[in-house]
């Protein structure tokens, strides 16, 4: 694949892999963005095995999606992303922010295991299929479901409706 | 769809509108083209391994069965009944069915699991 017809591709599905990507991050917006760059280039040095067997989407997410999970398993990120957290509390605390919006809901996704927080933004954030997170998670799609459900479950504890 | 549902729908975190982000992903696109070259030539190199092993195994199973049927080593059981003479005729020449066997289980094993990583990429 050419570096035009993959930024062709890329283009159409930048916002939403940026978006799911800022749900995984929990709004830092910094971090997301650069995941996201690096996931692009591996997805760009690896576009020679894609064979189009899925949507293109989905490839893309995969890849983002292990690039994340690389990222969290990177020694020193606990203390990093506290500061982060702590970064984004402070602009949080202007209620004209945007992102004050947002900041109940970042808690709570921190606050939940990895797998609900994946599914959760992949289902309702990206408005994907259980089979499309299925592909992308590399899971059955009744354990897509389960992870839903105790993500739903888990959220109720942390948000205020 | 409950309260919890339609908090989440309504409140789907917004990207803030970046021109440089592809601009940047260009830039480092073209850092990695020599990596991108090499990958590219490996996969190239493995694809046509895959397809002279599955070409070998086919060519060689034939020419094991073509021989085992125009010199049968007991002669004998190729007038038994089918199954029987199935077995026989295994039992006689398994030894040389079992490269080109080998050769085609191996390439169709590659090939399914590099199908697998295209459709949905595992190895990153």
């Amino acid at each position: 694949m050419t570096q035009e017809r993959f930024i062709d591709l890329v283009r159409a599905e930048q916002e939403p892999l940026r978006r799911f990507l800022l749900g995984l991050c929990c709004g830092d917006d910094a971090l997301a963005d650069d995941i996201a760059q690096d996931a692009l280039v591996r997805a760009y040095v690896a576009s020679g095995n894609f064979l189009g067997l899925s949507k293109f989407s989905t490839w893309l997410f995969r890849i983002a999606y292990n690039c994340y999970i690389d990222h969290c398993r990177k020694p020193g990120r606990e203390h990093a992303a506290l500061e982060s957290r702590e970064a984004l509390a402070v602009q949080a605390s202007d209620a004209s922010d945007s992102r004050f919006r947002y900041q109940q809901l970042y808690q709570a996704l921190e606050k939940i295991p990895e797998k609900e927080k994946v599914a959760i933004v992949l289902f309702y954030f990206e408005d994907k299929s259980i089979k499309e997170i299925s592909a992308i998670l590399d899971m059955p799609a009744g354990t897509v479901k389960y992870h839903l459900s105790s993500g739903r479950g888990h959220l109720k504890q942390y948000i205020q409706l | 769809m409950s309260e919890l549902e339609q908090y989440l729908k309504d409140h789907k975190p917004v990207v803030k509108d970046d021109p440089t982000f592809l601009l940047e992903a260009q830039r480092r696109m073209e850092q990695v083209a020599g990596i991108k070259g090499e990958v590219d030539r490996q996969h190239r190199h493995g694809r046509r391994a895959l397809v002279i092993a599955l070409c070998a195994g086919l060519v060689l199973g034939v020419a094991v069965s073509a021989i085992a049927f125009f010199y049968p080593v007991n002669p004998e059981s190729m007038g038994k009944g089918i199954l029987d003479s199935l077995r026989l005729f295994l039992q006689d020449y398994r030894e040389y069915f079992l490269l080109p066997t080998a050769l085609i289980a191996i390439a169709l094993a590659l090939i399914l699991l590099r199908n697998k990583k295209g459709s949905a990429w595992g190895a990153l």
